[in-house]
């Protein structure tokens, strides 16, 4: 009888227990469109995967499995990619979606408008083989294709050609900037640009949904202060990020849960290899020191990463050892480790390197881009003060930072790195490569650096099928530009997200936030 | 006095020109547009072709003349980040920041007054030192601390009111209000007393200074002599003279309410045009920020004309002055 009355006393709170579930976020930025192929930036491809999907997508672990395509395969040796289609599917309208749609995307995501068109640039041809087959053919053998496109978010051709959105335009905006028609898990039902956008799940949804969401709504909170408040009071459900000072406050209150996991971006120094004399302080005009590995290489042994790790960071972020974190494919387990601090092996390079008096040089910092990168670089310049060296710093809002990189103004800066492909190739095709614009190779290069073998390997990488050949290549790259101090890679950046203690989520090192993994208890 | 109100206007329309021409050399140095526009994988190709699009590899004159004859038309061109009409986007926008400033000139009108008038007639009593001494801090602490301080306060520990946005509101027409929901009402009260606080500082010390003076003169004297109430001394009296100065710094101030909205809106996540122009100027929205600055000083330049044609048609000498 107890038993009877407690399980319907159970049944009851249950009953009630499940009211409508709105959950409210914020974040520092709104995602300036709803165009899946207009902006590659992480706010809108973030946001709009709650919306719309691609042929394959990430799971919880950052693999990859089968989302618009219920599997796929290579064609022939390395020629491309089959995939076939899922049956059943249909966008938010109701229209059904099959092959044709993939088409159409295919056309205005590879389109010369189009900001994500750079993904397709390994693809030779896209052919319908039926309604629910399409052969997507690479130029050359291209065994991370698959991993590559799971942020090409796949649009209803009927839908685009009715509202006139067969394009994405960036500068006027068109009806797909203002509304959406996937076939995610959400519903775009409400969109204010800049102010909040509101989400509803889809019940036509292909997929079984794990989530309890009943609305969902997204507020931009441009002032961090203003979000934690936020947070505190119940207003809002998350936030993301929670400034870093605020994490340990936070993790103290009951009603907060404060989540946390490693980015993918890697915080790196860089050099301006490349400038054959200094541009900045007093010793401008002089021979560019960072020439010389040895000076490069004092660098990294000034640099105290881990006293930076424990007071700037708090003991949220990890050390890295190259241009991607361990999360990422393609790491090179064989160099994981890092420069150890040694202030007098530091010294006895400068000496070496005919630089024993010291120099002087600019160091130039972005103060608004990743967390506390002005601290950061106020910490190297004391750390780098210690072997006799005065860099003297220029913080700026990133809005000016990246012009005057892309000028060549600086000696040595702070830059970092989130491989979209989550690929080691993806830096060293950026960051690594020598600088070739035909070739749309090291646009982020800014200081220059050119290694002819990496420029030799990585074709060799981006073709290569053998997963263990391809490993060596990566790990001889790695090699190559970790023995040259090209970059100091100092630390994989934090994710702190901060939630109500009645939200389960999960945390995907890519920082999206997928709506359809979140239960409010 | 025609010549004379030409002449103010003509004066005008140069200011604004000004204004806008040292507007647009700024917008280079806030930083490049293009650079927030694309994402990681773009190409010195893309780069160039947008900027051509965009009309930004011309000289910044030409960029300048070309927002002129859009903005006589009545066009303000496309917002950058937004992919629409940034007149529209104003208008969607400005409701918010005309509501807030509407209500926090209100507050602080009634609260300047009544505190002024309070001081001044009770200059000794614990609760005058009282106000007084917070009243510093009315005008010492920076406007977004204030805020800061409210929201703990209010919302995170007493949970009485929302700690940003603007609650529901109800449109009515092309404008969005506040007032008509319960919700809008309390999101009005922390940003109004954190905007209006400096003015009502301002306000209040004004209005007791002058009332102190105005109870020093040789009428109020008489009029307690001839035994008229307390009540009708101050308020018939004394008040109505107190009131002339404060009133033409009453219209001065409402114009800084508005440009003062920024750092208010910022800290509430107000939805209305001082938050617009911040995150226009994060992301080098270049026509939302010339919209902006135009409007506010079209805003200024518009006050300040009605002032002086108000002095005209008060004070006679400023027309014979221009007559001759």
């Amino acid at each position: 009888m107890k038993t009877l009355i407690s399980t319907a006393l159970a049944a009851v709170i249950c009953a009630t227990a499940a009211p409508a579930e709105t959950f409210r976020w914020a974040g520092i930025t709104d995602p300036q469109t709803m165009d899946p192929h207009a902006v590659n930036s992480a706010p809108v491809t973030s946001f709009l995967n709650n919306v719309y999907e691609g042929l394959v997508r990430r799971g919880k672990d950052m693999s990859i499995e089968p989302a618009l395509a219920e599997s796929w395969e290579p064609i022939g040796d390395g020629e491309g990619w089959r995939f076939h289609l899922r049956h059943g599917v249909t966008f938010h309208d109701g229209s059904a979606f099959d092959a044709s749609d993939v088409i159409f995307s295919y056309n205005r995501a590879s389109n010369e408008v189009s900001d994500v068109k750079g993904w397709f640039a390994p693809v030779a041809q896209v052919n319908m083989v039926d309604d629910f087959t399409v052969d997507i053919l690479t130029k050359a053998p291209n065994p991370i294709f698959p991993d590559s496109i799971a942020n090409w978010m796949i649009m209803d051709a009927g839908w685009a050609a009715k509202v006139g959105a067969e394009l994405p335009d960036k500068e006027n905006g068109n009806a797909a900037t203002q509304s959406a028609n996937g076939t995610g898990a959400f519903i775009l039902s409400d969109r204010q640009p800049g102010l909040q956008t509101t989400l509803l799940p889809f019940a036509g949804w292909w997929d079984e949904a794990n989530h309890n969401i009943t609305k969902a709504t997204f507020t931009p909170i441009k002032n961090s202060a203003t979000a934690v408040a936020a947070l505190l009071s119940g207003d809002i459900d998350l936030i993301n990020p929670v400034p870093i000072q605020d994490a340990a406050r936070l993790a103290s209150n009951d009603e907060i849960k404060v989540v946390q996991g490693i980015e993918a971006r890697v915080i790196m120094f860089g050099f301006g290899h490349a400038a054959d004399t200094l541009k900045y302080t007093d010793d401008a005009g002089k021979p560019n020191p960072f020439q010389d590995v040895r000076v490069r290489q004092a660098v990294a042994h000034a640099i105290n990463v881990p006293a930076i790790l424990q007071t700037i960071m708090r003991g949220n972020a990890e050390p890295a050892s190259q241009l991607v974190s361990p999360a990422m494919r393609g790491f090179s387990s064989t160099n994981a480790a890092r420069p150890a601090y040694d202030v007098a092996a530091a010294k006895a390079l400068l000496v070496d390197a005919g630089y024993g008096d010291g120099f002087s040089f600019g160091l130039k910092c972005p103060n608004d881009r990743y967390l506390n990168d002005e601290s950061v670089c106020q910490a190297a310049v004391s750390m780098l003060a210690q072997i006799g060296i005065t860099a003297e710093l220029d913080a700026m809002p990133v809005r000016t930072y990246w012009p005057e990189l892309r000028e060549d103004n600086f000696d040595m800066y702070l830059l970092g790195w989130s491989p979209g492909t989550f690929d080691h190739e993806h830096p060293v095709r950026f960051l690594a490569s020598t600088p070739n614009a035909e070739k749309k190779l090291g646009s982020w290069n800014f200081g220059g650096y050119s290694n002819a073998r990496i420029d030799e390997l990585l074709p060799m990488i981006q073709s290569e099928i053998d997963d263990v050949k391809r490993q060596a290549m990566l790990d001889e790259v790695t090699h190559l530009y970790q023995s040259e101090h090209a970059y100091v890679p100092m630390y994989v950046q934090p994710l702190v997200w901060g939630t109500r203690s009645n939200i389960e989520l999960t945390q995907r090192p890519d920082n999206f936030l997928i709506l359809r993994w979140i239960t409010m208890n | 006095m025609l010549s004379y109100i030409i002449r103010r206007i003509f004066q005008s329309i140069l200011v604004l020109l000004v204004v806008g021409l040292v507007a647009f050399s700024m917008f280079r140095f806030v930083g490049d547009p293009i650079e927030n526009m694309m994402g990681q994988e773009r190409t010195q190709a893309d780069i160039v072709r947008l900027r051509a699009q965009l009309g930004l590899d011309q000289p910044f004159p030409v960029q300048y003349w070309k927002f002129l004859k859009g903005a006589a038309q009545g066009n303000f061109g496309v917002s950058y980040r937004q992919g629409r009409p940034v007149g529209q986007i104003i208008a969607e926008r400005a409701p918010a920041t005309l509501e807030l400033a509407a209500v926090s000139g209100f507050f602080a009108i009634i609260a300047g007054i009544g505190l002024g008038i309070f001081t001044a007639i009770r200059q000794k009593g614990w609760a005058s030192h009282f106000i007084m001494t917070a009243s510093l801090i009315g005008v010492s602490l920076p406007t977004f601390l204030i805020g800061i301080l409210l929201i703990y306060l209010f919302s995170v520990e007493l949970d009485l009111l929302p700690s940003f946005g603007r609650g529901d509101v109800v449109k009515i027409g092309f404008w969005s209000t506040g007032f008509l929901t319960a919700s809008g009402l309390k999101a009005l009260i922390l940003p109004s007393i954190t905007l209006g606080l400096y003015q009502m500082t301002l306000i209040m010390r004004l209005v007791r200074a002058e009332m102190q003076e105005v109870l020093r003169q040789d009428y109020i004297n008489f009029a307690r002599a001839r035994g008229l109430s307390e009540r009708v001394v101050n308020f018939r009296h004394a008040l109505k003279n107190t009131l002339v100065p404060v009133i033409t710094v009453i219209g001065l101030q409402l114009g800084s309410i508005i440009a003062f909205a920024i750092i208010t809106e910022t800290v509430f996540q107000w939805p209305g045009v001082g938050l617009l122009f911040i995150n226009a100027i994060q992301f080098v929205d270049i026509p939302v920020m010339a919209a902006y600055l135009m409007l506010i000083s079209v805003m200024f330049v518009g006050i300040n004309l009605l002032v002086d044609l108000l002095y005209a048609a008060i004070d006679p000498r400023l027309r014979s002055e221009s007559a001759t």
